[in-house]
């Protein structure tokens, strides 16, 4: 077995939350992945996928921050890394892809000029060369007759096409590991499909390690080897694709497949699951989803289910299905 | 059969380009929002309305609730002139539309509790001083909350929660009509369903007509009888719901449709997607 690229151990990430109680929102997660591997990362909002992942690239803002564990990128532990080395290692090592293409361009500066920006920044090209490498990057991405565009400022594009452009400015220094955060919520259908389709393809020629990150399961499934599905900070349930996918054995993991609307389902009430993810710095002492889990004994909701490993999964529940 | 509760008739809607420099240098031609639109919604009716950004869907509920004005065309609710009900009849025609829009953090006021936006709805839906802390809290209860919600401040709600305090305060006059624009789509999956849920129990408990737009076509499938799809504008198809979704005419269906992730079974069998980076620009 290949030697994982990214080694994430036991990651905790917290902020202050009024004086000095720290709210802990990642709570001892570990993943790894491989070089090439594409991982989906599954859960709601709080569940602790963005922060986790803000953590890796060292983007963590409002007062968050690394509270334990390490991340190893090849070997070496970024949660530890001087910012300088940070700044060397993003854009170029790893990258990431944002939700809201709208926020992540600078309005002011053409779409070229950010791209070449990058590159120079961590090659030692002339901005010629920068161009050349931008306008290769844009065509990868399917941006028709990219040198002429590299003049077109971000409000010249639409949402989609403005989201190929980030992909482009991440892939411009051939990282080897993507990280997608929810790259398509915010775009129409149709666009989100043709996305998680670059992605995928991208992935397949430039052998891209991806984290794709979002709270749709469905369209993670799309594209991903692996999913890890995450609920109030802990990892729940992390397997191949296909065995989430034909016996997910968390209940959270079958309850959230079963909640997503399908247009082959017969028609009338979704499947809902009842309550509400648990609130920051109100997490119960035992499993998360317990108040939730139609599943759960009186031991779940007094004590953390251990993770466990069997056949390739890992799984951290009591009363498994 | 009987009359329409809400019928456009030829409705466009157009704004002039580039917002103010347009209208000063008004050489090039408006855009068009909504192009000669008709359509009729009968009383019980939960209608889709689907379609990306640009396709006027949101337009369309913006004129429907009165928000903004057509610039050509009729709009009739309960029989009646929309603007001429507008001015002379704020009072029914409050209560005959209503809307719950899709942002619910700003929908709500920062600063009123739950309890105090309830009730000044229910100010203008006339019930009395005595009546309304218990009236809000009937409101909540119609939509699965609990009467604890009503001193709380919207940021102390999680979104699901708000979202439904925007379906309470539309539900507040009594509407014969609700359109709920994107209500679900800045929920969490299995929040999603809860809200549907709750939507397509609130249309039967209550006689409710609904008009629901959404991007999602599993989630109209799952909710509307009837549905419109809509593309620059125009409506290019409708009918029933499962007829239009299961064997669609229109191509712009057919790519909307195709565009629904199919999670793993599309990788058993893969997907005849259409995958042109380029597809116009809606």
């Amino acid at each position: 077995m290949t030697a994982p690229l990214i080694d994430i151990q036991d990651l905790r990430v917290g902020f202050r939350a009024g004086g000095r109680r720290m709210v802990e929102a990642v709570r001892g997660i570990s993943l790894a992945v491989r070089p090439g591997e594409a991982v989906g990362i599954v859960g709601e909002s709080g569940s602790g996928k963005s922060l986790g992942m803000l953590a890796v690239m060292r983007l963590l803002a409002g007062g968050a921050r690394i509270t334990g564990g390490r991340i190893l990128f090849d070997g070496e532990d970024l949660a530890a890394a001087p910012e300088r080395r940070m700044a060397a290692l993003r854009g170029r090592d790893i990258a990431m892809v944002f939700q809201d293409p709208q926020s992540s361009l600078n309005p002011a500066l053409s779409i070229g000029r950010q791209i070449v920006d990058v590159v120079v920044a961590h090659q030692a090209v002339s901005r010629g060369r920068a161009a050349e490498i931008a306008v290769d990057a844009l065509e990868r991405v399917g941006i028709r007759d990219a040198s002429a565009r590299l003049g077109a400022y971000p409000h010249e594009f639409s949402g989609g096409m403005r989201q190929r452009v980030l992909i482009a400015m991440a892939i411009a220094c051939r990282p080897r590991l993507l990280i997608a955060d929810e790259p398509t919520t915010a775009l129409d259908v149709t666009v989100q499909a043709q996305i998680v389709d670059l992605i995928a393809e991208l992935r397949r020629d430039l052998g891209l390690a991806v984290l794709f990150i979002s709270h749709n399961l469905q369209l993670v499934a799309e594209i991903v080897d692996r999913v890890v599905v995450l609920y109030g900070g802990k990892l729940v349930e992390d397997a191949d694709v296909f065995a989430i996918e034909d016996s997910p054995r968390h209940p959270y993991t079958r309850l959230l497949k079963a909640c997503v609307p399908s247009l082959t389902a017969p028609p009338g009430p979704l499947f809902a699951i009842d309550g509400a993810p648990p609130r920051l710095g109100a997490m119960p002492p035992g499993c998360p989803f317990a108040p939730r889990c139609p599943r759960a004994l009186p031991r779940c909701a007094a004590e953390m289910p251990p993770l466990t490993v069997e056949d390739g999964r890992r799984l951290a529940c009591w009363n498994p299905q | 059969m009987s009359a329409p509760i809400l019928s456009l008739s030829g409705v466009t809607k157009s704004y002039p380009r580039g917002g103010m420099l347009g209208s000063v240098f008004g050489a090039r031609a408006p855009v068009l929002a909504l192009d000669d639109v008709s359509l009729d919604v009968m009383a019980g009716d939960v209608v889709g309305i689907v379609g990306e950004s640009g396709s006027g869907k949101s337009t369309l509920a913006q004129l429907a609730v009165g928000l903004t004005r057509p610039t050509a065309g009729t709009i009739r609710l309960g029989g009646e002139d929309l603007g001429l009900l507008m001015r002379d009849h704020a009072g029914p025609w409050r209560r005959r539309i209503q809307m719950a829009f899709q942002d619910s953090s700003s929908a709500l006021n920062p600063r009123k509790s739950i309890g105090r936006c309830l009730e000044e709805t229910l100010v203008l839906a006339g019930v009395d001083k005595a009546a309304r802390p218990a009236e809000a809290a009937a409101l909540l209860g119609r939509v699965g909350l609990g009467a604890e919600m009503l001193p709380r401040l919207p940021h102390e709600l999680s979104g699901g929660q708000r979202q439904r305090v925007g379906l309470a305060r539309a539900l507040a006059m009594k509407p014969d009509v609700l359109i709920a624009d994107e209500p679900v789509s800045a929920l969490d999956v299995s929040l999603q369903a809860q809200v549907i849920n709750l939507l397509g129990r609130l249309t039967g408990e209550l006689g409710l007509t609904l008009l629901f737009i959404s991007h999602d076509l599993a989630l109209v499938r799952a909710l509307c009888r009837r549905v419109i799809v809509m593309r620059k504008g125009r409506i290019v198809e409708e009918g029933p719901c499962l007829q239009v979704l299961e064997s669609p005419r229109d191509d712009y269906t057919r790519l909307l449709l195709s565009a629904v992730p199919k999670g793993i079974e599309g990788r058993r069998r893969p997907p005849a997607r259409t995958s042109n980076p380029e597809f116009p620009r809606p």
